[in-house]
């Protein structure tokens, strides 16, 4: 149903090469360096063409640092610079399907009981589950040649690892998501 | 003679050109005027010595209107009506007050677009004329300490003000003869004058309790950089609720309900509880005192700990919205480097006490609490006239912004708390065969289906090429820019068709309905969960069910006996699972189906794959196939 839009290089807005492995401080302090000399307030005396363009950079710098400084979304966005989109649509393995539809199962089945330190002890689990596999994202990416060199068969093989490593992710998420819900956030006082 | 003109130093021109602007913070209780000289904000004081004007109007017959006398009961005395808290009515509708109506101690009429209140030897006023008499005062003042005509003003409204309500502060400056050059979220302000005062660095809480509003903001200030992480709050909240609070606990010791109780008693009471509230703030107990008028005269001793106990249900409220702005800055308490206190309710011990238990630390107030908005107004101002000050302000979205689904589902394009100026993009597909055209319906809340979220405005893309279900591309863009207007345009990518609209992001959306569908979604989180997944998979059916009827009604060849059976039975089952409630057996059902028809699906995907050789690709023909698609 959905798709990403295509995306110009995050990286590039801040002079950074594509890289999964950042410093996220160097990219803070770099992201309100250039706040300080992009920002619309600045402009508010300028003429309006140079406050337009001054917008739309300021945007499109905001718009990179989101994409930046969570390491999900700076994945997806490496991939997708080398052309491998994830949509809506993707095929999972039916092992990992199989496994979640369980663990969501349960979940429901805790939830509808009202066992409210059960829903606790999955969202732990879970958490760090996902935990493990967005570090398992570092290796991967670590694993992957330049995106100069020649595609190949190793670069194609890892960058599918990765996809569904982020596909996997999503599934995940979706299920913290549902954890939450049930941890009504409220009673925790 | 030319030459000396021409000479003088750079900062001089500078300053001659420099407009002379103030920062005002127009408050519910207390209003204040402050401005930016030699390097640091100061206060303008009243005439009478004082620096806050109390945001109180009094109108009679044959006078023009004073400001800033003590409020009083509301009842028309002697000719004259004295209006007291008209910010809680500026920009709102009389359906709009709900609760505020029966807190206030004057009339109000009016109809679903304003508020007018009834005052002597006039017709009835408007709030914005009402905040309109007190910011003239406040210029007036300005005007005669800094001598010369105020040329512009920044104002603080509360951080989730909406934006009829910010366009009727807005309205109000113009009344008033102020060119507002912007409008400042309060906690944001007062991070601004705390910043500039200690040159600090670190991650701060702004918990600000005002006489109406309560706003949580979590900043983050680095070398002149502030950036709001976080922001929320709970706009039906304030200093007027506690003294509510206590009133109706005094009252229901007398065995009575304060709202059955005559409305100047309801008013007695209430400034009773008021007075009593500020003693504690010294006194450690203090005698609530309510005359025999209207009811039996009550007498009762109060101590901090009352308070603490009545003001409790109204704390935790505020502490959740702590929580939540916490979690949404993905931050714990222990993290902040501290808490700045804001509002003159903070300067109550018991509220003191709870923020000092929920954060961990004892919160910071060495900045007047009254003051210290008004203070970072005129920073602001000096700033956006182009003062010497290094200081940039990166603020945020509120409330997440999103279009509808097929379903009922709500896509978030911008979610909550994202700096501004901001933009994103999704694409979306057609969902019917020969769909020419494509509804937008752009919504705004935390909610997971559309009709529990706000909505903002509605458009359709029309002259969409006839194409089969799930061809067309339309890309969804939204863009804010720096003041916090959203800009939509959708766009079909093979055909280049477009359209847009410009949406006011808070449009008419009252603050407590703002207020309200943020705790709702965080309270029904799990009932919008069930229905947000009961839609999907219900639309996932729907897709599946008319594919497979397609593909049996054109392809009956290749469709032997056992699977056609099967595949009826899993059709039918899938059917009756959709008239119930659980999404799990809805997507049970369409898992069977699936594999009811994976043999069929094969020997269609066979002869297909031969028609690729003809420029079709995999993605049409799985497409054609109905392959499941799986919920990421």
């Amino acid at each position: 149903m959905s798709g990403a839009a295509s995306t110009p290089d995050a990286f590039a807005v801040f002079d950074l090469a594509p890289a999964y492995d950042l410093d996220l401080a160097a990219l803070e302090a770099r992201f309100f360096a250039m706040s300080r000399e992009l920002h619309p307030d600045r402009f508010v005396t300028a003429p309006a063409a140079q406050r337009v363009a001054a917008l739309s950079r300021a945007r499109a710098m905001n718009d990179a640092y989101q994409v930046l400084r969570k390491p999900v979304a700076r994945a997806e966005h490496l991939l997708r610079l080398r052309g491998v989109t994830i949509g809506g649509n993707e095929r999972i393995d039916p092992a990992f399907l199989q496994d979640i539809l369980e663990l969501r199962e349960e979940l429901a089945e805790a939830r509808v009981a009202g066992r409210t330190a059960e829903v606790g002890r999955l969202a732990a689990a879970m958490r760090g589950r996902r935990k493990a596999a967005v570090e398992s994202l570092g290796a991967l990416f670590a694993a992957l040649p330049p995106a100069a060199s020649a595609p190949g068969q190793a670069e194609a093989e890892t960058l599918g690892h990765i996809k569904q490593q982020l596909i996997a992710l999503r599934y995940l998420d979706r299920y913290l998501e549902e954890c939450e819900a049930a941890l009504d956030p409220d009673s925790e006082s | 003679m030319l030459l000396q003109i021409a000479e003088p130093g750079e900062s001089r021109v500078k300053e001659a050109c420099k407009k002379r602007v103030v920062g005002i913070d127009l408050g519910t209780t207390n209003s204040l005027v402050a401005h930016f000289a030699d390097g640091q904000p100061r206060v303008i004081a009243m005439p009478d010595g004082r620096d806050i004007l109390p945001s109180v109007v009094r109108y009679q017959a044959g006078g023009d209107p004073t400001v800033g006398g003590a409020p009083d009961d509301g009842a028309l005395q002697d000719g004259a009506i004295t209006l007291s808290s008209v910010k809680r009515l500026v920009g709102r509708g009389v359906a709009d007050l709900g609760a505020v109506r029966a807190m206030l101690p004057y009339e109000v009429v009016g109809d679903e677009r304003a508020v007018r209140i009834p005052v002597p030897g006039r017709s009835p006023v408007t709030p914005v004329e009402v905040s309109a008499e007190i910011l003239r005062v406040l210029k007036a003042r300005a005007e005669h300490e800094l001598g010369g005509e105020v040329e512009g003003a920044v104002i603080t409204v509360p951080a989730y003000f909406d934006d009829a309500q910010r366009q009727a502060t807005r309205d109000a400056g113009r009344l008033a003869g102020l060119e507002v050059m912007r409008l400042l979220a309060e906690p944001t302000a007062a991070a601004l004058a705390y910043g500039l005062d200690r040159g600090s660095k670190g991650t701060y809480a702004v918990y600000d309790l005002g006489g109406g509003t309560f706003d949580v903001s979590i900043l983050k200030l680095v070398d002149g950089v502030f950036e709001v992480k976080a922001t929320g709050g709970d706009s039906a909240l304030g200093g007027d609720d506690l003294d509510r609070a206590i009133a109706s606990a005094v009252a229901s010791e007398a065995g009575a309900e304060l709202a059955s109780w005559p409305r100047p008693r309801v008013s007695a009471a209430v400034a009773e509880a008021r007075r009593v509230k500020e003693a504690l703030t010294t006194a450690d107990e203090v005698t609530f005192g309510l005359r025999g008028e209207g009811g039996p005269a009550i007498t009762r001793v109060v101590r901090r700990q009352d308070l603490a106990t009545w003001c409790q249900p109204l704390l935790e409220r505020a502490g959740r919205a702590c929580r939540r702005v916490l979690k949404d800055a993905e931050l714990s308490a222990e993290e902040l480097d501290g808490v700045i206190l804001v509002g003159g309710s903070t300067r109550s011990p018991v509220v003191r006490a709870d923020v000092e238990a929920r954060f961990g630390r004892v919160p910071l107030s060495d900045l007047d609490p009254d003051s210290v908005v008004a203070l970072g107004a005129a920073v602001s101002a000096d700033v956006l006239a182009g003062g010497e000050q290094d200081v940039v302000l990166l603020d945020v979205v509120p409330l997440s912004l999103g279009v509808e689904m097929m379903g009922g589902v709500v896509e978030k394009i911008i979610h909550r708390n994202t700096t501004i100026p901001c933009g994103a993009s999704q694409t979306f597909t057609t969902y019917a065969d020969q769909q020419t055209g494509f509804d937008i319906h752009v919504l705004q809340g935390e909610r997971e289906t559309s009709d529990a979220c706000r909505s903002l405005a509605r458009f359709t893309l029309r002259g969409i090429p006839p194409m089969i279900a799930g061809m067309a591309r339309v890309d969804i863009t939204f863009l804010i820019d720096a003041d916090g207007i959203l800009h939509v345009t959708a766009k079909e990518q093979t055909s280049g068709v477009e359209a847009a609209i410009d949406v006011r992001p808070s449009y008419g959306l009252s603050d407590e309905e703002v207020e309200r569908m943020l705790v709702e979604s965080f309270e029904h989180a799990e009932d919008d969960l069930l229905r947000r997944n009961l839609a999907v998979e219900r639309v996932e059916a729907d897709r599946i069910l008319a594919a497979t009827r397609h593909a049996m009604a054109h392809d009956e060849g290749l469709l032997d006996d056992d699977v056609r059976r099967a595949a009826t039975v899993a059709m039918s089952a899938l059917e009756a699972t959709l008239t119930g409630g659980d999404y799990l057996a809805v997507r049970h059902a369409i898992e069977a189906l699936d594999l009811a028809t994976k043999p069929f699906a094969q020997a269609r995907m066979n002869r297909v794959l031969e028609l690729q050789m003809h420029g079709r690709s995999l993605d049409d023909v799985e497409r054609t196939l109905g392959v499941r698609e799986p919920q990421a």
